[in-house]
């Protein structure tokens, strides 16, 4: 197959982006698009050109590591995929696609299609885990967590932080992200005791960051690879304005 | 020199209560005043970051990928061991103890081993309170599955993301240090050089990995949790960014690197179906506990899985191992499969796999049980393959998954650099020859949470080390050294791309230091490693600058330390004569094909000194001396 | 203090938005009783009228409503612009993801719906509340203000008809995605029955809308009169 790449091209974080057309020749149905990313970038690399900039490292669909704009979608036109999980198979030979970073203030570009994204890793910090030190935890059992509670904190906890949420949003906002947290920990006894403090600490911090708020279209959740519904957002809003009356 | 592996005296079960005891405690008013380096974030990495801030000293943590959460661990599927007996089925810590000593075919540290066994059940404590969403049964208590030939179910998971979510939790608990200003991360940063100053390791040199800034970083002890180095193989189920250059850049500032032959093939992978592959995807390990490994009677058999019936399929594990059948352990299975690969009787396209299938299963236990128990395996294997495995069999192919050795450790984790801590993968010491599913989880989690504390403290307490800043001698010498390396990758402007070498490499060491290894092998493949290091040397092609974001420079610099690091690699597998666990000799073998050990003259560690790249290391020998288990021939017939 | 800064927080936005949306929804629902008392003749019309205009909770309840009017404008606007700063550099190509979305033609046009409504409310108070004052006798032998006739004597004119048709349309969009929407924002969107209530949003848009556009054009075409 050939396929037909406008890619953006931005040499530093400061630096003016542009379009740069290349062709990926003798592309193999079997090639993730990472991979068929790869031979673009052998391609230029022998010819003593710098490689394209995207980033990846699990490449299983687990790290959230991977992430930009296939042709106007996060992740690609796949539902529930990565990038890096995403096949050539998918594509047709002669198709062109446009890949762009995610675009978003709290995701500055660092280079061509790789962001910033330690705004999550401070939203996390808010309050984003349970207070307790390591050593003197009860006995596991001690906790009994109904299956269907742990089943529904697992739905949340699986967030890869991946940002393709924020990067779908028309609002580029981060609330599916910070809402998955919130709702993970939420459901679980051990959470109980922050409950209050964790949202409402969170939802400041997102919003320090400069993501935008929630429309409720659910972009983010088309988009998201692992799924995370807009049952988070829900969650997080109702646990919002309880934890302003009660404080 | 001489290896002292400071495993404390008296009986095994209590040795790391006295040891604690013994140990020197740090004043938690002096906490402050000393700054720890943990390199890594991956569950060993993390874990300790946040302990060891909990504590009150003050962390330094890095990290190559953009957040500490994206470590490799993120990555584990299965689910993580402890020694609960929640299921009352005999498990106990001496149970757990013995099946990782045998597991590892007899080649770990007693001491160490019952030590991990006795934390384990603290883990799952520890995880559980920080709200990990381990799967649960009805009644609220916690699930266990069997796993990896374990005859008791004691291994807890959370679907088939164990790896992210103990990472997570254990990110979670070092955000909270982050935000409490007991830990400073530096995301985006690879270390490229140990800092000794007076014999002890002080500091580390990093670049910085999106302005391309070196930076120097002092502190009191420094903690390598780098992970394994899988990925010396190219292809391998390891995380892409994976490499040796943390750990190999501290051995060739003088710590020792045990046991380079001890590496870990994974039975059930999905096999390479190109050229241009970057990596391997595993399949849970739990996939056997259901599926029924076969391939064709006859070689050369091209029919499609469907058109060959019964009789001429030949279920190969279940015909030779008839107690453990399909659940035999890791270097066992993936063995098998080489063999009847090589036979010719291998399937697909390449002949390079055989079928996993789960026709019987959903006979017997309907679509609905084995979607639910493998649902999201299957649909993992649909997307990367484009095949339906609900009614054509899986294709699997063994790939390289896991490195036993690693840096040499003493029981309290430190290697023979003073100063110099080495947690999870990164250390060589607890899964002896071959890992067991599901302890590699526990062992970083182990080693983070429940040991480096103590044995960090103990150091510290009673090491005087000098008051130095980063404009020291030993930073400037590193930095330097550091710096012309990466000039010197620049200057080649070859036409070769490090990819290329590396695959290269990969082949090479798939080939003759793969899953059986042989003595003519072997040297031809330390006859060219050197070729193709001098290769990269005179012709990687390397665009670009060293002060931006440059993933091909990154890429480059690894390849290079792997190119260094293969070597070591080789010697070590040739030295050892004996097969045991994953290291298998061919010249070494039972009458029925399997692992010959030969503890008569392998019963020991292997540590190897630097003496220069190109120039044969020192090897140093530390006996392992079995006090509670005796080492037998192990047998899953 | 801490809870009015929280609530200008994007979350505690979104919730005002909601509450106060859902309030205008219910004030929506009361004036398309009152329209649609038309049907019945001018005396129960203009009664109902009547009966609001002098109630002594009218000037309060007509205080509350324009605040609540104004916040969920006021709000609305800061935070559509707040939203546009989060992007400040735009992709070049951009695609509507399809599959779990709930993203319509209402959703993304939220802002400019409402601020159309807000144009058609203003030209809709000058026009009646604020307009030509007619009176009748009504049951009770009272003086009233006959609403009724004004507004056949309005929706005479073709391109009132027009506008306010188009209008109700605009307003139904709004409402399209409001509706459902602001169960989202205030949480209290059920978990299981999510699919049902995003229906019943689109289905009480449709007919809302509908029932308020019928009458302009019913009277247009003389069937009440
Ligand atoms: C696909 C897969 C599935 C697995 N499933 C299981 C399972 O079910 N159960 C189980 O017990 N084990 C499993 N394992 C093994 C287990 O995941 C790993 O052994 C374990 O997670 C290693 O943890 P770690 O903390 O030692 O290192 P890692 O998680 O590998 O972390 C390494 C850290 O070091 C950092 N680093 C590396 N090099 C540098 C450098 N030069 N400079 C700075 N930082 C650096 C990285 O950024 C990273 O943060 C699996 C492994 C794989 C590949
Ligand atoms: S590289 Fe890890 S999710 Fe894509």
């Amino acid at each position: 197959m050939k396929i037909h790449l406008k890619v953006w091209r931005q040499a530093g974080p400061t630096a003016h982006g542009q379009f740069v057309n290349y062709t990926a020749e003798n592309v193999s149905p079997h090639m993730s698009f990472l991979e068929m990313l790869d031979v673009v970038n052998e391609g230029l690399i022998r010819k003593g050109q710098e490689a394209i900039a995207f980033d990846s490292d699990c490449r299983e669909g687990i790290c959230g590591t991977c992430g930009f704009m296939v042709s106007g979608i996060p992740h690609g036109p796949e539902p529930h995929t990565t990038v890096c999980q995403l096949h050539m198979r998918k594509f047709k030979d002669g198709d062109a696609l446009t890949l762009e970073p995610w675009r978003s203030k709290g995701f500055p570009v660092l280079r061509d299609l790789i962001v910033d994204r330690s705004a999550f890793d401070r939203i996390i910090q808010a309050g984003g885990y349970t207070s307790v030190n390591t050593g003197g935890a009860q006995d596991a059992n001690a906790i009994l967590i109904g299956r269907d509670t742990a089943e529904a904190a697992m739905d949340s906890a699986a967030c890869i932080g991946c940002g393709a949420c924020v990067a779908a949003c028309k609002n580029a906002s981060a609330a599916l992200f910070t809402s998955a947290k919130i709702t993970h920990l939420s459901l679980l006894p051990q959470g109980q005791v922050e409950r209050g403090t964790r949202v409402l600490n969170m939802v400041e911090r997102m919003d320090m960051e400069g993501f935008g708020s929630c429309s409720n279209e659910g972009e983010c959740e088309a988009v998201c690879p692992k799924g995370i519904s807009l049952r988070n957002i829900a969650t997080m809003n109702r646990e919002y304005w309880k934890a302003i009356l009660s404080s | 020199m001489t290896l002292d592996s400071k495993v404390p005296s008296g009986p095994l079960a209590e040795k790391w209560d006295s040891h604690k005891f013994a140990s020197k405690l740090v004043n938690p008013a002096n906490r402050r005043k000393h700054t720890v380096i943990i390199v890594g974030t991956g569950l060993a990495g993390a874990s300790a970051a946040s302990s060891l801030g909990e504590l009150g000293y003050n962390v330094l943590s890095f990290c190559i990928q953009d957040s500490p959460r994206r470590a490799h661990s993120i990555a584990a599927q299965g689910g993580i061991n402890a020694a609960k007996n929640y299921q009352n089925d005999g498990d106990s810590i001496y149970r757990l103890f013995y099946d990782t000593i045998k597991g590892g075919d007899y080649r770990a540290r007693e001491a160490n081993v019952y030590r991990l066994a006795q934390v384990s059940v603290n883990i799952i404590d520890q995880c559980v309170a920080q709200g990990v969403p381990f799967a649960r049964e009805y009644g609220g208590q916690l699930d266990n599955r069997s796993f990896g030939g374990a005859q008791v179910s004691r291994t807890f998971y959370a679907r088939g993301q164990t790896g992210q979510q103990l990472l997570l939790g254990a990110y979670q608990s070092m955000q909270r240090q982050v935000a409490r200003g007991q830990v400073k991360q530096f995301p985006n940063r690879e270390m490229l050089d140990l800092v000794l100053i007076n014999g002890q390791a002080r500091g580390i040199i990093v670049r910085n990995l999106v302005t391309g800034q070196l930076e120097r970083y002092v502190a009191d002890a420094v903690c390598l949790a780098t992970g394994g180095y899988g990925t010396a193989y190219y292809l391998s189920t390891n995380a892409v960014g994976s490499n040796v250059t943390a750990s190999w850049r501290a051995h060739k500032r003088g710590a020792l690197f045990a046991n380079p032959c001890f590496t870990q093939i994974h039975p059930t992978c999905i096999p390479v179906s190109g050229e241009d592959q970057s990596k391997l995807t595993l399949m849970s390990e739990s996939l056997r506990n259901d599926g029924r490994v076969w391939v064709p009677k006859n070689t050369g058999d091209k029919r499609r899985a469907a058109d060959i019936p019964e009789s001429e399929r030949d279920y190969y594990l279940e015909r030779k191992y008839p107690s453990f059948g399909n659940l035999v352990p890791r270097d066992v299975a993936s063995r098998n499969a080489k063999q009847v690969c090589d036979e010719g009787r291998g399937v697909g396209e390449t002949g390079l796999a055989v079928y996993l299938d789960f026709k019987d299963a959903i006979q017997r236990l309907g679509h609905d049980v084995v979607a639910a128990r493998y649902g999201n395996l299957f649909e993992m294997y649909e997307k990367i393959t484009g095949e339906d495995p609900y009614t054509v069999p899986m294709r699997m192919y063994p790939a390289i998954h896991y490195a036993m050795g690693g840096l040499w450790v003493d029981y309290n984790l430190m290697s023979n650099v003073p100063g110099l801590h080495v947690l999870g993968e990164a250390n060589f010491s607890d899964h002896g020859a071959n890992r067991l599913g599901a302890s590699a989880l526990m062992q970083g989690l182990a080693d983070g949470y429940f040991v480096i504390p103590y044995t960090l403290a103990h150091y510290i307490a009673g090491t005087k080390v000098e008051k130095v800043t980063t404009d020291h001698d030993a930073f400037k010498e590193a930095e330097n050294s550091v710096q012309d390396r990466i000039n010197k990758v620049l200057a080649v402007k070859g036409t070769k791309t490090p990819r290329e070498l590396h695959r290269q490499l990969g082949r090479l060491l798939w080939d003759d230091v793969g899953m059986a290894r042989n003595e003519a092998g072997l040297k031809k493949a330390l006859a060219t490693i050197p070729k193709l290091r001098e290769e990269f040397w005179q012709n990687v092609a390397v665009p670009g600058d060293a002060n931006n974001l440059n993933k091909n420079l990154e890429y480059a610099g690894r390849v290079a330390d792997y190119l260094e690091f293969a070597e070591l690699l080789a010697l070590d597998a040739l030295t050892r004569t004996e097969s045991c666990g994953g290291h298998f000799r061919e010249e070494s073998q039972t009458p029925e094909g399997e692992a010959q050990r030969d503890d008569a003259h392998f019963s020991h560690v292997s540590a190897w000194e630097f003496q220069g790249v190109g120039k044969t290391p020192t090897l140093h020998k530390e006996p392992l001396v079995f006090e509670e288990v005796h080492p037998s021939q192990r047998s899953y017939k | 203090m801490r809870a009015l800064r929280m609530l200008s927080s994007s979350v505690g936005t979104k919730v005002i938005l909601a509450f106060t949306g859902l309030s205008l929804f219910g004030f929506l629902l009361v004036h398309l009783y009152g329209n649609l008392l038309a049907f019945l003749g001018p005396a129960t019309y203009n009664e109902h009228a009547h009966a609001l205009i002098s109630n002594p909770l009218i000037i309060p309840a007509e205080i509350g409503l324009l605040a609540l009017f104004l916040i969920h404008v006021f709000k609305a606007t800061a935070n559509y612009l707040n939203n546009r700063g989060a992007r400040p550099d735009g992709y070049r190509m951009k695609k509507w993801a399809g599959g779990a979305s709930r993203k319509s033609v209402g959703s993304s046009t939220m802002i400019w719906t409402g601020l159309a409504t807000l144009l058609f409310v203003a030209v809709h108070l000058k026009t009646f509340k604020y307009g030509a004052v007619y009176t009748s006798v009504g049951a009770g032998g009272t003086e009233e203000r006959d609403l009724y006739r004004l507004f056949v004597e309005v929706f005479q004119q073709p391109v009132w008809v027009i506008s306010y048709v188009v209008s109700m349309i605009l307003v139904g969009l709004h409402l399209r995605h409001g509706i459902s929407s602001s169960m989202q924002s205030l949480g209290i969107m059920p978990d299981t029955r999510t699919a049902l209530v995003l229906r019943t949003g689109l289905v009480l848009a449709v007919v809302i809308a509908g029932l308020f556009a019928i009458l302009p054009v019913v009277v247009f075409f003389g069937l009440v009169r």
